[in-house]
């Protein structure tokens, strides 16, 4: 990508970057030279350190898998880090060294070499985030195609029942962790500091640590394949106790996986959330933020305060396994059930931090193409922060045929129904800003439009499931995957192509092939339906999910599922196709080709490599469009000609 | 817009748009995330203690701890805020030996602190594997034992920049003490809250 290439040549010398090493030197400098070498060093100084205390408090065996893969998915991947330089400046200030102030010089990309090495400019990680989110969601889907393709007929073909349940596992872990939670972190990262008016995220160094925690993740979920005996993790997603004590030494690979994924959303939205609050261009009050950026407050927050309990859940499942503590072993006086509510407690709000950040490419998508101010904008706002604290109150909802207490079921239920206004608020808000508008079916228009109607779908079955009786029918059936993809498929995943076309060509400076994006999003669309709106029927008919064999009786539909979903696989190809010419040889956009308000398209594309020459002066609400002379903030040498106005209006 | 030739090798300052600077609200931010971990082994306590019970009452039968020389560790701590609330006020002032002497006393009450739990932890008579009790009892105890260790690793760091003379009374140069005080300061609050829990109560 061809990133403001003057700007390079107009480094002054004191701030160019330090002059490349020579020779053996080469070797010590942060990059990844030195990652090739501390990496296997940290790997075998791991097994030592496990080994030599294991010899010293004479443990036998010596040689034990579990704790070596806690010692590894701690070490070496910290070891990574330290080589790659991801904690360079924070090490000259602990020993006391003058700390090198910012020179700037790790801003912007030059060449395709910059997106591999620690890079403190958000534009950069923002690409950086989505390049591996979607790589994660290539292999996650993948794991997907062999799962149809075991399903695609009755009785057993081509994987055993224990790699069919790694295969789920793995599948629902990266989607979740490794593709759609940082997706919305990339777009947000990338997005957020110029919709704010703002020349960086608050923590750009912090920014940068959280990136590349997410590779570690992926890598760690990833390589459960390779541990002997047993393989992947295949517990679920929800990793239940008492099986996933009891299941092989691959489980670790899940909770150490989340431990980093999670850390890494933490940081990132603590980053989301001082940004935010202290960086908003002057007069960009609370209610003149885009809506992206209210969605991405209200899911940082809920982030910052939730995922811990994730962190704490899995730390619980660790200790059991390998301290052989008893959290959840009810033969000494631990409780099973709290495993679930923990993991609860941060999985439910889990749901709108996948949700929220897409109701905010939705707002922004549709206000923009139906040339219309968005519909009750500030109760779009509340309704986030309302969901916000509803989400929770509900998270027992998940767990009406637990066994746990039934007095808690009714209350959840009432919540989880409650929690149904806010949302419809959103949804009835689109539909009346679509209203009279005058509509262009974009590529992100239409994802954004498919988002509307198949959430709709995927809420409807959630208040279903949401109802105890109709629960306790539906539980664990296909019904619970046919909703939970109507709402990460048809909800994240839709708004999230959304994004990713509607600011492509801020991104790369160029156009996607509008005729590709329209084909991509008709296969992806109809694939979908045909993949899971019958899933709604075999589950209600009680095919039970998770299990690699079924009754012959669902084998037609299966059949169907199958094959519509591997033509919803294909679908991708075309995406990737695209974007990848467009972002070679797609035509020039120029600055604003969506003709949107929002501050991102009012410079160029890409953006400048501190996005703004002058940090702009914010004059009124980012969704006046089709009002005449309205306008939402004034840039660089206009600054004067408003203030004129303002003068003469008053 | 074109991006006309200008020599900005710097960013254009950020507006500020919140009175608090952005790195205290960092670490506010950074220390609610914390509470709610340490909410998480709460709620593991208590669905053991409350939720499953135990016979005999809680502790169960054959189960003691040492509730006066946890008492003891709980002034030692609660001492060790008062030491950094003397450093922070000294720098402020900028009395550089104040700053030292209050880090390196704030430092030794805290591995005092660490030292203690670690013997007290060798005596108990029970580990974590012998009953939901143990397990909850050192992962609450554990976990707060791992903040004191970062804690008393930022003061180091703390000590060594002050000792360097890197710090000042102007706001932005003891950001560096502030930032690990206010982290102590949780690290304190969060022992009582759990000394009153788990000996106490
Ligand atoms: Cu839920």
């Amino acid at each position: 990508m061809a990133v403001e290439i003057e700007h390079a040549t107009e480094h002054h010398p004191a701030h160019a970057p330090p002059p490349p090493r020579r020779g053996l030197r080469r070797l010590t400098g942060a990059g990844w030279l030195r990652v090739l070498w501390v990496m296997p060093l940290s790997f075998g100084l791991a097994t030592l350190l496990v080994i030599g205390a294991r010899a010293a408090m004479g443990f036998d065996p010596l040689w034990e898998l579990q704790v070596l893969i806690v010692a590894w998915t701690v070490v070496v991947p910290l070891g990574f880090l330290a080589a790659l330089g991801g904690f360079d400046y924070w090490a000259y200030w602990i020993s006391g060294k003058p700390t090198r102030p910012e020179d700037h010089s790790g801003h912007g990309a030059r060449t395709w070499k910059d997106y591999f090495r620690v890079n403190t400019d958000h534009k950069v990680i923002g690409i950086q985030y989505l390049v591996t989110t979607i790589f994660f969601f290539g292999a996650a889907g993948l794991m997907a195609m062999f799962m149809r393709a075991e399903l695609a007929r009755p009785g057993m073909q081509y994987v055993d029942t224990n790699t069919f349940n790694g295969l789920f596992s793995v599948h629902a872990s990266l989607m979740i962790f490794l593709f759609i939670i940082p997706a919305f972190a990339g777009l947000g990262n990338y997005v957020i500091p110029l919709m704010l008016g703002a020349p960086d995220m608050a923590f750009p160094r912090l920014n940068a640590l959280s990136f590349w925690l997410l590779p570690i993740a992926g890598l760690i979920m990833m390589s459960s394949y390779l541990v002997p005996d047993g393989g992947a993790f295949a517990a679920g997603w929800t990793n239940y106790v008492p099986l996933a004590v009891q299941q092989p030494d691959g489980n670790l690979m899940f909770q150490m996986g989340v431990q980093w994924a999670g850390a890494s959303s933490i940081m990132t939205a603590l980053n989301f959330l001082v940004t935010i609050i202290t960086m908003r261009a002057p007069g960009m009050s609370f209610w003149r933020m885009p809506l992206l950026v209210w969605a991405n407050f209200a899911t940082s927050t809920l982030v910052v305060l939730a995922t811990p309990f994730v962190a704490g859940s899995q730390f619980f499942i660790m200790f059991d396994r390998v301290l052989h503590t008893n959290f959840f072993n009810p033969e000494m006086g631990g409780d099973v059930i709290a495993y679930q509510h923990i993991f609860w407690f941060y999985s439910h709000p889990a749901v709108y931090i996948m949700m929220l950040p897409g109701f905010g490419i939705a707002s922004e998508v549709i206000s923009v193409f139906a040339r219309k101010p968005i519909f009750g904008y500030r109760l779009m706002a509340l309704s986030l922060m309302a969901i916000l604290i509803l989400g929770f109150s509900v998270w027992a909802h998940h767990m009406f045929v637990s066994g746990m207490q039934s007095w808690i079921r009714i209350p959840m239920m009432v919540t989880t129904l409650v929690i149904a206004v806010p949302t419809g608020i959103k949804v009835f808000s689109w539909l009346a800003t679509l209203w009279e508008g005058r509509i262009r079916f974009a590529t992100p228009m239409l994802f954004a439009l498919g988002f509307v109607t198949m959430f709709v779908i995927g809420g409807l079955s959630g208040i279903y499931l949401g109802s105890v009786p109709v629960d306790i029918h539906a539980s664990d059936t296909y019904f619970v995957v046919a909703h939970i993809h109507y709402v990460l498929f048809g909800g994240s995943l839709f708004t999230i192509f959304a994004g990713i076309y509607y600011w492509f060509p801020k991104m790369t400076g160029r156009m996607y092939d509008e005729r590709l994006g329209k084909i991509h999003f008709w296969l992806t669309f109809v694939g979908f339906n045909v993949t899971f709106f019958p899933m709604h029927w075999v589950g209600l008919q009680g095919m039970p999910r998770r299990v690699a064999d079924y009754a012959p009786e669902f084998g037609n539909w299966n059949l169907v599922i199958s094959i519509a979903s591997f033509g919803l696989g294909a679908s991708t190809l075309v995406f990737l196709y695209n974007m990848i010419v467009s972002w070679r040889a797609g035509a020039p956009a120029g600055p604003n080709p969506w003709r949107a308000l929002t501050l991102e398209w009012q410079v160029s594309s890409p953006p400048p490599i501190f996005n703004f020459h002058e940090i702009p002066q914010v004059v009124g609400s980012p969704y006046e469009y089709g009002v005449r002379g309205a306008r939402h903030a004034v840039l660089n040498g206009d600054r004067a000609a408003v203030e004129e106005r303002e003068k003469v209006e008053a | 817009m074109a991006s006309v030739a200008h020599a900005h090798d710097h960013p254009p300052a950020a507006h500020q748009s919140s009175r608090v600077d952005s790195r205290l609200l960092g670490i506010y931010f950074f220390i609610a995330s914390e509470v709610m971990l340490f909410g998480s082994f709460f709620s593991a306590y208590f669905f053991a203690r409350v939720v499953v019970g135990a016979e005999g009452g809680w502790p169960p039968e054959g189960f003691e701890l040492p509730v006066y020389l946890a008492l003891l560790n709980t002034i030692i701590l609660v001492t060790s805020s008062f030491t950094m609330h003397w450093a922070l006020q000294a720098v402020k002032r900028g009395n550089r030996s104040g700053l030292v002497a209050g880090l390196t006393l704030t430092f030794l009450l805290g591995l005092t602190f660490l030292l203690i739990q670690a013997r007290e932890y060798t005596r108990l008579g029970f580990a974590p594997y012998d009953n939901a009790f143990g397990s909850t009892f050192y992962g609450l105890t554990g976990l707060h034992g791992a903040h004191v260790f970062v804690g008393l690793n930022l003061l180091l760091y703390a000590l060594i920049r002050s000792l360097r003379g890197h710090f000042g009374p102007e706001p932005e140069k003891h950001l560096g003490v502030e930032l690990p005080g206010i982290y102590w300061h949780f690290v304190d609050v969060m022992w009582i809250i759990v000394y009153v829990t788990v000996y106490v109560i």
